[in-house]
């Protein structure tokens, strides 16, 4: 397929038949005085869906992302996580939506237990310990538990996060370079948990530089580039030589 | 700053000349590169603040000297009996700053500089050159400046009387720098937490010991600081040949000292900071859940602090110093009204002037979560209050040991002046972390929660106010009318309750809330 057509051929919003998206973003502006870092992005994601957002540094993709977490507001446009405006249901939004942010992440003088108590106190689970256990095995973080995370290496940071947000089974996985500095075990453990966030029917929206990856662990890929969307297109034909001729096009 | 020996050392290996001059030569570049990320209005308000501070010190030392009863008044005699304590307050000042943050501040900080080979020489200057940027320093040295002015002073030698009190504000700082780095460097080593702590606690109790058996006086009196203030003399007697001997030597110690400083400088960057790694490879045992969320988010909160280094040891010292001094000064109950706003102040300035870097990168995933901003709020409110006033409370109760029994209107006031001033301060921090954030990572013993320059702003506003409402409730203390204390500072808490619950609303705002975690999380 030429870049030409796949520019041409966004589509945004779910096909007539399709289950309802998820995430429906539409006209998204976010503007930080100045600077667009957003400029009318559209992105839809139905339940199961994994959506792969790429593009060069500074193209808006974090932007998008905490957004969606509800960590910045959107400064135009609609955004709506399982119906609920992100602007007026704010704390609801937050509730279905786990969230691993770009940088950090972590508070750096609590251990991830205390993260992770902190998490399912606020959201009300009960009974979260085992899935704790499991979620710091999944991810080997079992000898670091009880230490504070300033003290961990990046990928240990990154997998922790991953944890953190995948923690809750949110409805909405936000995971911004999830893959950034991680180890081929960590980066299989995060594959497995998108892959069971999907299996259970959430949308699943990755943000990453990783293009084989994102192909990996999505089944849509939408590509940004100065703030606004250029292409969406299935992940499969950003595979090979020949999709990686088709993404540099697409990114420049 | 490096840790490693960098280029800069090796050459400074080879000839200490050009060590030195390539350290100055780092330092600026340093500086331009701090300077720079400035915008214009930072930059006015920085040149304003320095001719501030240049012409406040001109006039410290100029004034007194000038002024009704200087050299002749009926309290001249009673100064110059206690001048070499104040010059020896100073140096004691410089040493406490330094040692506890480490050896003193970073013109860069060390996750900013480990990309450029800095050398531990131009550290050690840039430490030196941020040292007067405290307001406790430029406090004191202009309380140096003007008691010796007042005391001495003739207008037309006061150059000379003032020349010797300059070098000595530069000798002091200088050695407060050798001694702190040098027990940065022995708390770096084996055991060294030990040995720094019992050699605190040896001093402490020379220290009460002293006070207990009657000896301060005498130990004051044998001061080496007398010779100081002997050479100031000289200049304003004319003394010159004397005078001319003095300043030499305070020159001699001030440059050696300062060159000097590098060497243990060296020492200590070549070692890792072990309390650092210690706190940050712990095992910190879980504790049950928290029955509610604001219980929960204030745990998290608190051990942002008692896990953070320098906010651990400057909370320490803030909380234990003043009290010491109060407790050996034998100050009265007029006067203990002044010490709950230094203490407050000084707790403020270790992290609550930007209150959300306990959060540090960790600052976006905690937004994420499903908690009212109110609440999130109001967790960094009661940990703020709860280390103020607990801070504040030991300095009370040190300095109530040896001030004899209260009487009611005394008691009240001091109740009051602590309550106000933690709210005072409490309101500011709060409006400035929420106004101004700044990304930190309160990680090092040598970080502080804003840049210099900001910290010295902080620092001058927070000290005029809780000064002024120490004095305020002294004043008050010595009246009849304890009802009209306690009204007073009912209304004066009010208001401040007021401008938090304002800062508040504030934060109830997305776009605000948005602009100081993405801040923060750098």
């Amino acid at each position: 397929m030429h870049p030409d057509s796949l520019t041409s051929a966004v589509a945004i919003g779910p096909l007539p038949g399709t289950p309802p998206a998820v995430v429906d973003i539409r006209g998204l502006h976010v503007r930080f005085g100045s600077v667009d870092a957003v400029r009318g992005i559209d992105v839809s994601a139905r339940a199961g869906e994994g959506t792969a957002l790429l593009g060069r540094n500074g193209a808006g993709k974090s932007t998008t992302m905490r957004v969606l977490a509800g960590v910045v507001p959107p400064t135009e446009g609609v955004v709506l996580v399982a119906g609920l405006d992100v602007r007026r249901d704010l704390l609801a939004v937050k509730r279905l939506v786990g969230y691993c942010p770009d940088v950090g992440g972590l508070v750096p003088r609590a251990t991830p237990w205390e993260h992770l108590q902190l998490s399912a106190r606020l959201r009300r689970m009960s009974n979260w310990e085992q899935r704790a256990r499991d979620l710091i095995e999944r991810f080997e973080l079992g000898d670091a538990a009880h230490r504070v995370t300033s003290g961990f290496s990046h990928g240990m940071g990154r997998r922790l996060s991953v944890a953190l947000a995948a923690f809750h089974e949110p409805e909405v996985l936000l995971l911004d370079e999830p893959f950034d500095g991680v180890d081929p075990l960590g980066v299989s453990a995060t594959l497995d948990v998108i892959g069971e966030a999907r299996a259970r029917g959430a949308a699943v929206l990755v943000s990453t530089h990783l293009r084989e990856l994102a192909i990996q662990a999505c089944s849509t890929a939408l590509v940004l580039r100065g703030g606004s969307a250029v292409a969406r297109l299935d992940a499969h034909e950003l595979a090979g030589e020949e999709g990686a001729d088709v993404y540099r096009a697409l990114l420049d | 700053m490096s840790t490693a020996l960098s280029s800069t050392e090796a050459r400074f290996g080879g000839s200490p000349l050009n060590g030195i001059r390539d350290a100055l030569e780092d330092l600026g570049a340093l500086l331009r590169f701090r300077s720079a990320a400035l915008d214009a209005k930072g930059r006015r308000r920085m040149r304003v603040a320095g001719l501030a501070v240049l012409l406040l010190t001109v006039a410290a030392a100029v004034v007194p000297a000038v002024s009704p009863g200087a050299q002749t008044g009926e309290d001249v005699g009673r100064l110059v009996a206690i001048m070499p304590s104040i010059y020896l307050g100073f140096l004691v000042l410089a040493v406490v700053s330094a040692a506890a943050s480490g050896g003193g501040r970073e013109i860069v900080p060390r996750e900013q500089a480990v990309a450029w080979p800095v050398s531990s020489m131009t550290d050690h200057f840039g430490a030196l050159l941020l040292a007067p940027l405290n307001i406790a320093w430029l406090l004191q040295a202009w309380t140096l400046l003007g008691t010796t002015a007042y005391v001495t002073g003739h207008p037309a030698t006061l150059w000379a009387t003032e020349l010797p009190v300059l070098l000595y504000l530069v000798l002091a700082t200088a050695l407060g720098a050798v001694v702190a780095w040098l027990l940065e460097w022995v708390r770096r080593g084996p055991r060294g937490v030990l040995v720094v702590r019992s050699l605190l606690g040896v001093l402490s109790a020379s220290l009460v010991a002293l006070v207990l058996t009657h000896h301060v006086t005498d130990v004051l009196d044998q001061s080496p600081t007398v010779w100081v203030f002997v050479t100031a003399l000289n200049g304003s007697v004319l003394s010159w040949g004397q005078w001319l001997v003095g300043s030499a030597v305070l020159l001699a110690l001030a440059v050696g000292l300062v060159l000097v400083g590098a060497l243990p400088a060296r020492l200590a960057a070549g070692r890792a900071p072990r309390e650092e790694h210690r706190l940050e490879s712990g095992i910190y045992e879980p504790r049950p859940d928290a029955l509610g969320d604001l219980r929960a988010l204030v745990r998290v909160d608190r051990v942002g602090i008692w896990r953070s280094l320098p906010l651990r040891r400057g909370l320490l010292v803030l909380a234990l110093m003043p009290g010491l001094i109060a407790f050996g000064g034998q100050l009265g109950w007029d006067r203990l009204t002044i010490l709950p706003g230094l203490v407050a102040s000084g707790a403020a300035l270790l992290f609550g002037v930007n209150t959300w870097c306990l959060d540090a990168r960790g600052a976006l995933w905690r937004e994420s979560l499903p908690v009212a901003p109110a609440l999130a709020f109001g967790s960094r409110v009661w940990v703020l209050t709860e280390v103020l006033l607990g801070a504040a409370l030991v300095t009370v109760l040190l300095s109530t040991l040896r001030a004899g029994i209260p009487s009611v209107p005394e008691l009240v006031a001091l109740f009051f002046a602590t309550l106000v001033v933690a709210a005072q301060v409490v309101s500011a921090s709060m409006r400035w972390s929420v106004r101004r954030p700044f990304s930190v990572d309160m990680r090092s013993a040598r970080a502080t929660p804003a840049p210099p320059v900001v910290m010295v702003g902080y620092s001058t506003r927070l000290a005029l106010g809780t000064t002024f409402v120490g004095l305020m409730f002294s004043g008050l203390g010595e009246t009849d009318q304890w009802h009209l204390t306690a009204l007073i500072g009912l209304l004066m808490v009010l208001v401040s309750g007021y401008r938090v619950a304002r800062t508040a609303s504030r934060w109830e705002d997305p776009a605000t809330r948005a602009r100081v975690v993405v801040t923060v999380a750098g």
